[in-house]
């Protein structure tokens, strides 16, 4: 859609200068620009991350993808299957595990019921796991899709292979692409924004809001809740507010007198830079403090002030919404159920991912609604790849758990023009393949990109002599889900 | 293959011309006019379709998608005879066309059989793909002449100029003194000039005072360490495996051959050769093995159900696609799942070219905490700081008589274990290393890891010049001959795109602005003349690289101020022609060496293992690794930035933020972005924040004691440059305004000296440090401190 050149042509057409330093550095965050200093600027008008509009209309605006690192298991949340309980102990058929190959399973595994129950909710009737009682309460809002399926299952490829459409490190994320066919139409924050939780890093780390060879300015800003929110976003200890609005008066007065002698139209962006710089250090510790969010919007998040969770990065998602962020992501880390120790045990591990994460996702939607904004926000649950339906029983271990399954997973969506109260494909009946109408997370990014109104074949970008998109050459939208 | 075909063709032109007494079919005459009628149509460089062109001689006699099509001398068994008769299951050619007259059929079959002769010369101007520019051997351009020759101090300046003056464009006129030796210091050593160096220069009145800058900044051991920095990027170089665990791997002996190559002076074919296969050299010394690493910066996925065989084809693939950018310049990775649509590079080349590095010894994993590395492929190397340790332990033992009943020395000596263990870990290097017995390589279908085609040989490109006749010590090719190949004077592209390269880091972009790809959707070049030049100059002069950094520095070229004339932002806005210096923002590394150097912090330690300088808390947080950034102690913290710890799933953040890659793949050209985080990071970074105070202590230690004196001291030391009068009047308006502010604030006061330095010595007066540390902080933010100018 827009390659470099465009971008570059673009800026020819609106400048008066052209900017003397050549590629990327002709581009700078000039959305975020003051709009006085931009009107002042001889650099003006086009930038990278101005908004834009899409290739079609959209029906949403923007995205708060949460993604639970690790591989949450379908089989004891989503996706129930009773035969499994037939088979529970038994091998499993060998004609399935023919030629598979797993990362820890070895020789004939047995097959492993779910240890938890499933009801039926809502007006739709979704079957869902007794885990998960808040999301019961929000199904009719909810398309499940339980019949994805992925290529790789190993986590670092598979979670770049859901955010970057490869399983390499190096490509540009589904952020990256979204602002870079988008733009944004926040003037003080990022347009790209990461929010982590679960002690650590999510395993495909940074690339996985990476900007690969697209632009810099297009690159995942992470948010964190401990220390700077921002990185260097504090000023140092000792210097006030006031000691570095005067300072940067100081920096603006110098850069000034040198762009009268020197002409170089960068020195102007570089000063509407450090004027967003400093905004940026008001809006973003504003927008970190959750505290002052009443009561009700606490109880109803499980929110607390102050701590690093996955609730309070629900809350901040919400709070980003409403300042026009296009997309935000959340990583929760720790759904990689194994059964080797009971921290990853489906007895006594998985719950604890479940309550430290029901209660807030489902306040999420139920806030997001109740403000009228979920209709244009497109929001994502899921993780890289699915569960075994056999007990992994690595070296014996009495623990329960599942290994990692590329054949079939479920994930659920809701808002920004997704058709609510359904549940989309199946899985056979031991919940080993999918069943009927499958989707690869290729056609997940098509239609992720569709709602964002764009077109997964025409957002491309030029690197080393080929065009590029987040879908390769693959993926498909997934009308059925559309509303 | 195409080596087979060429000299099947040659037999059968001989057989042909000694059995046939009919006349011999005229390609120009009988056959051409055929596919122009009949078959270019879909089959040309265009549309190309099935990836198959009969519109020139190398394309068609390479085939399509479904292969060869073209076998001389064998109609029979020709594709192209098939799909013109019809036969198989396959469309009759041509689909939308009338099929070809018997008379035309059996003219094209006699064609084949008589050997496919397609002259060279044949195709006139649509052999697009064998004429680009960049795929012809350079000759050595002479010099254009100009009428201001009085400007032109060498070659260089004759084909700007000449350039300039086609287009009625002046030079600007050359930059001060003061800006010419912060240029030249930046672009040779990556590091500002220091005073007395600067002072020198303005007053040596010699005509070749400048000359004797260039030689002494090219003789310094920062060279090295300024110009590795590219090229550890087209290296990939990182000190971790990358993907989940991203455990650290040993690997800064490697970087460390780089710099020492570079300061050297080593000739860039030799640089080349033991890269690619310093360990197959005969004899090959420990540093040559070293050199190898170059291929061993590949990525490594380490968890559980990895398939070692699939990552260790992503490795090889990865090899092909590295090479092929670094020299050739070429976007050879397109030909790994089909033909280049654009450049003659077929999927067959691309597999040939992966068989030199099919057959190492791998670095493949089997998951569960246990060694991933295959031992033979590892080297052991001497790590500086364990023999330092070592001594100092055995030192202090002896001096204490009874080492276990001193507390504080038991202390002392447990944590300088602790540091020798560390210390230890780091004390191997990967390297390649051939297995005795080649692994077979073959063709993968569309690029699939389990999906395998043909079988195929090393070779290189067919359509660049051949392999010279295979070495009797070798019985088969190895990258030994890939390497020489890489740097024979027939290759075109090598030297050209080195010396692109070379250009790029001095003036902003290159000569072909597209470094990464001189092929077909490159750029051309903006002065094609001058590129040659260069590259011919840098094989005759045996690939000596510092002797092509002395000649762009020495240019009138080079030396003209970066001031924009407003008549030349009309003409020439992006300054290709080339009508004034360079300005650009200073690359991620080079803004923290910088700020460090003209504080006094800077460390000028070399090489070793690399350190961890100050970083905020949790950037390193990887699942299933237990692996901490602990600040290094004393001067490591403060060492240049090529030697911070590279992990590849967190890098340095500053670094990220200012372009540099996390290095899991090549990078060819950083992208140069102005964004608010780059603003907030240099003023609130403690990387930045404490040279700020370091700045703020030598001025009030160092300086003349009036206001105006610090101001001009200390706006030297970071801009190289003396201020003018408005700007000694703003900065002296700022200081008055903060120090009255922290004498009313003694407790902030104390906090901005400390900045993380420790608390300043009781001599240097509190509120003025702190008020110094604010005007330095503004100092080191300015756009120009940032810029090249």
């Amino acid at each position: 859609m827009i390659d470099r050149d465009e971008t570059l042509k673009a800026l020819t057409r609106r400048q008066l200068f052209q900017r003397c330093t050549t590629g990327m550095g002709a581009i700078a965050l000039a959305s975020l620009l003051n709009d006085d200093l931009l009107a002042a600027s001889p650099t003006g008008a086009m930038d990278a991350m101005s908004a834009r509009q899409p290739h079609f209309p959209g029906t949403a605006k923007r995205i708060i993808y949460m993604h639970m690192a690790g591989a949450p298991s379908q089989l004891d949340l989503f996706d129930h299957k009773p035969k499994l309980i037939e088979f529970n102990g038994k091998d499993v058929p060998a004609e399935l595990i023919k030629n598979e190959r797993f990362a820890f399973i070895k020789g004939t595994p047995k097959c492993l019921a779910t240890p938890h129950t499933f009801a039926r909710h809502g007006m739709s009737g979704a079957e869902i796991s007794n885990l998960l009682p808040h999301l019961a309460t929000m199904v009719d809002d909810v398309c499940f899709i339980k019949s994805m399926h992925t290529d790789h299952f190993n986590h670092a490829p598979a979670q770049l292979f859901v955010h970057t459409g490869s399983q390499l490190q190096g490509r540009p994320s589904m952020g990256s692409w979204l602002t870079y066919g988008l733009g944004t139409p926040n003037k003080d924050l990022p347009g790209f924004v990461v929010l982590t939780s679960g002690g650590v890093q999510p395993d495909g780390g940074t690339a996985l809001w990476g900007n690969g060879f697209l632009p810099s300015v297009y690159q995942g800003t992470q948010f964190r809740s401990q220390g700077n929110p921002v990185l260097f976003v504090s000023n140092p200890e000792g210097m006030s507010s006031q000691v570095r609005r005067e300072s940067l008066d100081a920096l603006g007065d110098l850069n000034r007198l040198h762009l009268s002698k020197s002409h170089d139209p960068e020195i102007a962006t570089r000063i509407a830079q450090y004027e967003l710089a400093y905004r940026m250090q008001t809006t973003v510790p504003e927008l970190m403090e959750i505290a002052k969010e009443p009561k009700e919007i606490h109880e109803m998040y499980g929110t607390e002030p102050g701590k690093t969770s996955f609730a309070n990065n629900c809350l901040l998602a919400r709070r980003l919404v409403e300042r026009g962020v296009r997309f935000i992501q959340l990583y929760h880390w720790g759904w990689d159920s194994h059964g080797t120790t009971p921290g990853d045990d489906l007895i006594t591990g998985l719950p604890k991912r479940c309550r430290e994460t029901d209660q807030a996702s489902t306040a999420l939607l139920k806030d997001l609604k109740q403000r009228g904004l979920l209709e244009d926000t497109l929001v994502i649950w899921g993780g890289e790849f699915g569960r075994t339906p056999m007990n992994e029983a690595r070296g014996g271990s009495k623990f329960l758990g599942r290994d990692h399954h590329p054949h079939c997973f479920t994930i659920w969506m809701a808002g920004g023009g997704i058709k609510s109260g359904i549940s989309h494909g199946s899985t056979d009946e031991l919940g080993y393949n999918v069943a009927e109408e499958g989707v690869h997370v290729h056609d997940l990014q098509a239609t992720i990109l569709h709602c964002m109104g764009l077109d997964h074949t025409k957002l491309t970008y030029r690197f080393q002599g080929r065009d590029f998109r987040l879908t390769d050459v693959h993926g498909k939208v997934v009308e059925k889900i559309l509303v | 293959m195409t080596l087979r075909i060429h000299t099947a063709l040659g037999l059968m032109l001989a057989i042909s011309g000694m059995a046939s007494a009919e006349s011999p079919v005229d390609f120009v005459r009988e056959i051409q006019p055929i596919f122009k009628a009949s078959c270019t149509e879909c089959h040309d460089g265009k549309k190309h379709k099935a990836d198959f062109r009969l519109d020139s001689r190398i394309d068609a006699l390479h085939g399509g998608e479904t292969g060869i099509s073209i076998v001389p001398g064998r109609s029979k068994n020709s594709l192209l005879m098939k799909r013109i008769r019809g036969e198989g299951d396959d469309d009759r050619m041509p689909v939308k066309k009338p099929p070809l007259t018997e008379e035309q059929t059996a003219l094209v079959a006699r064609w084949i059989d008589e050997g496919a002769n397609w002259p060279e010369n044949a195709d006139g101007p649509v052999a697009a793909k064998v004429a680009h520019w960049s795929y012809v051997k350079p000759v050595r351009p002479s010099l254009p002449s100009v009428k201001h020759s009085g400007w032109v101090r060498n070659e260089i300046d004759a084909f700007v100029l000449s350039r300039l003056e086609n287009e009625g464009i002046e030079p600007t006129s050359e930059a001060s003194r003061e800006i010419l030796i912060r240029r030249v210091s930046l672009d040779l050593i990556g590091l500002p000039p220091t005073l007395p160096e600067v002072d020198a220069f303005l007053n040596d009145a010699s005509p070749d005072a400048y000359d004797k800058v260039v030689d002494r900044l090219l003789a310094s051991s920062h060279h090295g360490e300024r110009w590795a920095r590219p090229w550890l990027d087209l290296a990939r170089y990182a000190d971790s495996n990358g993907f989940e665990k991203d455990r650290v791997r040993s690997m800064w002996p490697y970087r460390d051959w780089v710099i020492d190559a570079l300061n050297d002076n080593m000739g860039f074919d030799q640089f080349t050769i033991r890269q690619i296969a310093g360990d197959l050299l005969p004899e090959p010394t420990k540093a040559d093995r070293i050199a190898t690493g170059f291929h061993r910066n590949t990525t490594l996925n380490e968890e559980g159900g990895v398939d070692p065989e699939e990552y260790r084809y992503y490795a090889v693939v990865d090899r092909v696609n590295t090479t092929a950018a670094v020299w050739l310049g070429t976007t050879m990775g397109c030909s790994q799942c089909h033909n280049h649509k654009y450049d003659p590079f077929t999927m067959k080349d691309y597999y040939r070219l992966s068989a030199f590095f099919n057959s190492t010894k791998e670095e493949t994993t089997k998951g569960g905490g246990t060694d991933p590395h295959d031992v033979s492929s590892k080297l052991t190397v001497e790590v500086p700081e364990v023999k330092t340790l070592e001594a100092e332990i055995g030192k202090l033992k002896a001096q204490t008589p009874h080492p276990a009943t001193s507390q504080p020395t038991v202390n002392r000596l447990a944590e300088m274990q602790k540091r020798l263990d560390k210390a230890k870990t780091f004390s191997t290097t990967l390297v390649m290393a051939e297995l005795p017995n080649p692994r077979e390589t073959h063709i993968h279908v569309r690029g699939g890891f389990l999906s395998l085609g043909e079988k195929v040989q090393p070779d290189v490109p067919a359509s660049l010049p051949r392999l010279p006749a295979t070495q009797p010590a070798h019985p088969s090719r190895n990258r030994v001959d890939l390497a020489r190949w890489l740097t024979s004077p027939d290759n075109p592209l090598t030297a050209r795109v080195t010396m692109n390269r070379f250009w790029e880091a001095y003036f902003g972009r290159g000569l072909v602005e597209t470094s990464e790809d001189f092929g077909v959707q490159g750029s051309p070049p903006s002065h094609p003349e001058l590129l040659d030049w260069l590259a011919v100059e840098f094989m005759d002069r045996h690939w000596n690289m510092k002797a092509i950094h002395r000649k762009i520095v020495l240019s009138a070229t080079y030396r003209q101020s970066s001031d924009i004339a407003s008549a030349l932002v009309e003409k020439d806005p992006s300054n290709k022609l080339l009508a004034r210096g360079a300005r650009f923002r200073l690359e991620a590394e080079m803004l923290r060496d910088q700020a460090l150097g003209v504080s006094g912090l800077l460390s000028r330690k070399r090489g070793g293992p690399s350190v961890y300088p100050v970083q905020p808390e949790g950037i390193w947080n990887t699942p299933y690794s237990g692996e901490k950034w602990i600040e290094s102690a004393g001067e490591d913290r403060y060492r240049r930035g090529i030697y911070t710890f590279m992990k590849r799933s967190s890098p340095y953040p500053m670094f990220t933020t200012f372009d540099a890659t996390s290095r899991e793949l090549i990078c060819t050209r950083r992208p140069r972005t102005d964004t608010p985080l780059q603003a907030l990071t240099i003023m609130n970074d403690p990387a930045f924040v404490q040279p700020a105070a370091e700045l703020a202590r030598v001025v009030v230690r160092e300086s003349g004691p009036t206001i105006s004196e610090r101001v001009t001291f200390a706006f030297r030391r970071v801009l190289i440059r003396s201020p003018d009068a408005g700007e000694v009047v703003r900065l002296t308006a700022l200081y008055r305004k903060e120090l009255e502010q922290y004498r009313h604030d003694p407790k902030s006061a104390a906090l901005m000296a400390n900045s993380g330095l420790g608390v300043p010595p009781a001599s240097l007066p509190t509120p003025e440090l702190a008020a110094w540390t604010v005007v330095a902080n503004v100092l080191l933010n300015l756009d120009e401190t940032l810029t090249k100018g």
